[in-house]
């Protein structure tokens, strides 16, 4: 009977119980599918690690003679290591007009068992002796290419043709970047392969000496034990780099991911659940003041009291189930697509983790069971202390009570009596009011906080291409030249208007222990092709007497202006190793790339190499682009030309990707602001309908009564709101920690643009809420709410 | 059949013009009806009742529970609508009155006094009258009302502060601060004691007769219906008949 009972009673509340399930079912899809996503994702990648040999360090270098990697070897802590040549080559497909590259890593094809090795996907295994390639399979993909396919590249100047024997995936390009100011793969215009170390001397004849170093350790050796070590080693051989995995860019990015990911899919799930939580408790507790009488009789009739808390517990029970079945099994759905949709991003074979679905079936049930019943036992525990006959009575009048608000006459005398009420009704249920206040200011901040990471990431990236480096493309030599020289030829190519050199310098800067290895930037004085800004967007001239730094370079070398920098360069023109001081001469805000600046001039002086210039900046009439980048394209004296309308078009295509999951935050908020004004709506309603009936019988309008109730929820919104706004900057300044990198770093700002979103998208849901509650207030019977005492 | 030629027979209280028909009505109920559907057994709770209200005076309707007296009330006052028949207000046809139409009526003309008061409990006395002159054309000084239900001390109290009796003063005064022309009492001294429901009949009457003002009380205590210029007595939904009383008595002089 009673089970009759619970299911007419749900019934009665469904409005209620839906949108509980509503949340319940979004918090355990997220949890489900997340957490699955992850599992499959950690397993997958130390899987692979493992079966490919992923490398515990990786060194770069200028030459090492092939014959002195054995004796590295030998090196204490050193598992193995192994030699490559790694560059970057330009493929040349017919009728396509943007810069394709190709990684070459020429490695010894009959070693076995090698360090990072491709996993061949099909073909046939790497063979010495042939101009066969093994090549990664998202660029052979991006690009349709087939096995046997024939590829044309750039080489030492001449036009070389590459064959496709296989096609694989190294743990090493997982997620696969040419240069680190890139941000996301590429695939059509960047790809890896691997190719036989014999080739190396065909393709690029002045090359005979490995340029890239891939190692692993012995057990128990930590990668701190032997960078000493081989620093030490390496330094004749002109050592450029020296990075543990941990700092390697595809092993970085995808741990980043990977911890993301884990935070994310604990902590939705859990503030959904809360939320969903604090939902049941308000209609149990609701419920449960409705049917003080009823409870009285079952406890008359001699129902225990386990028996009548179970009943009310079931209510909550059922929801809980029914979410938890649902959103455990939509999130168990929704797993494979998402890693699908990660797989586009990095590529690895992955795992088919189906052993763990069972468990989080399961898990996710009993997590969304706990919340619920925990909740149902809260809002119905008064039942016990209820003695059946002070049960059958009516509860005791709602007291009035002044507020403290109402000592401010300026604020009190501009309230009309409904105002007065709603200001009355905030603190007559505290814990609602709180809920709402919770609610909104959440829903506030997490609207705006993802409205801005979306403004600043276009910010930065825009301004960056807008502001300050407004050049049309740049040229970047394969080996420094002399500034003359090279600006000498390219000042006659015709549609060039305006052109500058630049060097781009990798340094390591120390300040006491901090050091940081970073690209020292040298920029010609008054350029008009590469504008420095400062914090106010006022242009900064590269000092002659010190170094510009960002703002996080600055963090991360504790550097204040004046503070003394040790300057090492490889590209000294003494060839000393000695360490030169320089000042810090200001420090600039920088969103994209971790760089320091000086003046070009002041910079070769500096380095003792007169006219050192590494890349070209020019301006040009648009439509010669394509025959400079014909006229270059086979020169061996250029590494590389970056067209800014091209990065700035794949940019818009991520920032695309990127704008969805905005939308996908926005619907979180919304959702939340609806089912949370929407429950309160309609449990005040239920609560008060004898008021709002007689406010009715007044003659107030349906409106008119409802603003009393709307009142209230705008009063505490516009608080909640306003307390929103230091929880997004909170949000706002952990996310640019955690996120900030060398690639780039967010700015812990938020604009108003973003504010001003966050409030529409608030006050959208809390509309959509109201409107649906005052379907709830128009469908009062009048007659019925007024017929008998409460 | 009592009730089909009423109007021939109503004499006017107040004016004593017996069956002059130039004195209209306020209200006009004809063959209203009311049935409600409970599953497959439709309930009639009015059937064809025909009557009619007139300015300034007081009627009492009397009847056992279950007689029709609320849901008569709650018609006539916009509250509820009928299944069938015809209700004016003055020349306003109510049956044909949508809801946002019967909101003003209520709104600008009537006042309803309640068995359980429906104040709100988190207002004072003095902002629940506020509640009503807020939204009324032509509203009485609710400083002069409090003086009157003799309240004026209690002005600042909440609900949960007054004793049952003050509160249906102050939910008098609420009702009549609209000033509206018809004043509507389902039980009003229901559930309040002997002394305390004098006081508030003596406040209707009073009200009746200051602001000529026409005043319904439905009660099924017959004591009450010494009082009234009239008597309409429901029966099982139906319009059983209707007394006159061409000696009213005051307030003060009814037992029970």
């Amino acid at each position: 009977m009673l089970w009759k009972k619970m299911l007419r009673d749900l019934n009665e509340h469904k409005g209620a119980y839906i949108a509980c399930m509503v949340i319940i079912i979004i918090g355990l899809m997220v949890f489900t599918a997340f957490s699955m996503m992850l599992e499959n994702l950690q397993l997958s990648q130390q899987t692979f690690y493992k079966n490919q040999n992923f490398a515990d360090g990786f060194a770069s270098v200028e030459a090492l003679p092939f014959t002195e990697v054995k004796k590295l070897e030998e090196l204490e802590g050193i598992a193995r290591i192994q030699g490559r040549f790694v560059t970057d080559v330009r493929v040349l497909f017919p009728g396509r007009e943007d810069n394709v590259y190709l990684r070459l890593i020429f490695l010894n094809a009959d070693e076995q068992n090698r360090i990072n090795d491709m996993l061949l996907l099909e073909g046939k295994p790497l063979q010495e002796g042939d101009m066969n390639i093994l090549i990664d399979n998202k660029f052979y993909e991006a690009n349709n290419l087939g096995l046997n396919d024939k590829l044309e590249i750039i080489a030492a100047g001449k036009r070389r043709e590459l064959y496709v024997s296989g096609v694989g995936t190294s743990p090493e390009f997982i997620y696969a970047l040419r240069t680190a100011a890139d941000f996301y793969p590429s695939p059509e215009s960047f790809g890896v392969a691997f190719i036989p170390l014999q080739t190396l001397q065909t393709l690029l004849p002045d090359k005979n000496t490995f340029n890239d170093l891939v190692f692993t350790l012995e057990p128990g050796v930590q990668y701190d034990d032997v960078e000493k070590l081989l620093e030490y080693e390496l330094k004749p051989y002109g050592l450029r780099s020296l990075i543990p995995r941990d700092d390697q860019t595809s092993h970085l990015l995808l741990s980043e991911e990977l911890t993301g990911l884990e935070s994310m899919s604990t902590a939705v799930p859990v503030l959904f659940l809360s939320i969903a939580a604090v939902i049941l408790y308000i209609v149990v507790q609701r419920m449960i003041e409705q049917q003080r009488g009823q409870i009285g009789i079952l406890k008359a009739l001699g129902y225990t009291n386990k028996e009548t808390v179970f009943h009310y517990m079931s209510h909550t029970m059922i929801i809980g189930l029914a979410g938890g079945i649902v959103g455990t099994l939509l999130g168990i759905a929704l797993s494979y697509p998402i890693t699908n949709l990660y797989q586009m991003f990095f590529n690895m074979p992955l795992l088919k983790g189906e052993f763990s679905t069972a468990y989080y079936f399961i898990f996710g049930i009993l997590l969304s069971l706990a919340f619920s019943l925990s909740a149902g036992y809260l809002g119905c525990k008064k039942v016990l202390n209820l003695e059946p006959a002070e049960a059958m009575r009516p509860p005791t009048p709602p007291g009035g009570k002044k507020v403290w608000l109402e000592r401010i006459p300026v604020f009190w005398n501009t309230l009309t009596v409904q105002g007065m009420m709603s200001v009355r009704n905030i603190s007559r249920n505290k814990g609602r009011s709180l809920f709402i206040f919770g609610g909104i200011t959440f829903c506030f901040a997490i609207s705006c906080f993802t409205w801005s990471m979306n403004d600043i990431i276009q910010k930065m990236i825009f301004d960056q291409y807008e502001k300050v480096e407004t050049y049309d493309l740049k040229i970047s030599l394969a080996a420094p030249l002399a500034e003359q020289r090279v600006l000498g030829e390219l000042r006659t190519f015709p549609g060039v208007r305006q052109l500058e050199a630049m060097a781009e310098v990798p340094v390591t800067l120390q300040n006491k222990w901090l050091k940081k290895d970073v690209q020292l930037l040298g920029i010609a004085e008054n350029s008009g092709l590469y504008h420095i800004l400062d914090k106010n967007g006022r242009e900064v001239a590269p000092p002659k007497d010190g170094l510009l730094l960002s703002e996080r370079l600055a963090m991360l070398l504790d550097a204040k202006p004046g503070t003394m920098l040790n300057v090492e360069s490889i590209l000294h023109g003494s060839g000393s190793w000695e360490d030169k001081k320089l000042p810090v001469a200001g420090i600039i805000p920088q969103y994209l790339g971790l760089n320091a600046y000086m003046d070009l001039h002041a910079l070769q002086e500096f380095l003792e190499e007169d006219g050192l210039t590494t890349s070209v900046m020019l301006s040009m009439d648009e439509g010669t682009i394509p025959r400079l980048q014909e006229e270059y394209r086979q020169s061996n004296l250029i590494s590389n030309m970056d067209e800014k309308g091209e990065r700035i078009r794949k940019l818009n295509e991520m920032m695309e990707s990127f704008g969805s999951m905005i939308y996908l935050y926005s619907l979180i908020g919304i959702i939340l602001g609806f089912s949370i004004i929407y429950i309160s709506s309609i449990i005040t309603t239920s609560e008060r309908s004898r008021e709002l009936a007689s406010m009715m019988v007044l003659g107030m309008t349906p409106p008119e009564v409802l603003s009393v109730v709307t009142f209230e929820q705008w009063f505490i919104s516009i608080l909640g709101m306003a307390a929103g706004v230091p929880l997004a900057s909170l949000f706002m300044s952990g996310i640019s920690m955690a996120m900030s990198s060398d690639v780039f770093t967010i700015p812990p700002v938020i604009s108003t643009y973003s504010y001003l979103m966050a409030a529409a998208v608030t006050v959208l849901s809390i509309w959509i809420a109201q409107k649906f509650a005052g379907r709830k207030i128009r469908s009062l019977s009048l007659v019925e709410v007024l017929k008998s005492a409460e | 059949m009592p009730g089909l030629k009423l109007t021939s027979m109503i004499v006017c209280p107040r004016t004593m013009k017996g069956r002059d028909e130039t004195v209209k009505p306020i209200i006009t109920a004809k063959n209203l009806c009311k049935y409600y559907k409970m599953g497959e057994v439709t309930v009639e709770a009015l059937k064809d009742v025909n009557l009619e209200l007139y300015e300034s005076e007081l009627v009492v309707v009397l009847g056992p529970s279950g007689s029709g007296k609320s849901t008569l009330l709650n018609i006539i006052g916009g509250m509820d609508k009928a299944t069938g028949g015809e209700l004016y207000y003055g020349d306003t046809p109510l049956h044909r009155a949508d809801s946002n139409q019967l909101t003003f009526y209520r709104r600008n003309d009537v006042g309803f006094v309640f068995q359980f008061y429906n104040l709100m409990p988190n207002l004072t006395a003095y902002e629940n009258i506020n509640l009503s002159v807020q939204i009324a054309k032509n509203p009485l000084s609710i400083d002069e009302l409090l003086e009157k239900v003799e309240l004026s001390d209690r002005r600042d109290h909440f609900p949960s502060q007054l004793s049952g009796g003050e509160q249906q003063r102050i939910a008098l005064a609420r009702a009549l601060a609209k000033n509206p022309r018809l004043l509507l009492c389902d039980e009003p001294t229901g559930a309040l004691d002997f002394n305390t429901s004098i006081q508030i009949l003596t406040l209707l009457k009073d009200f009746c007769r200051t602001y000529e003002k026409t005043v319904v009380i439905i009660t099924h205590n017959t004591a009450i219906a010494g009082i009234a210029n009239r008597v309409v007595y429901l029966k099982d939904g139906r319009l059983d008949r209707i007394e006159e009383n061409q000696n009213p008595l005051p307030p003060e002089r009814v037992t029970w």
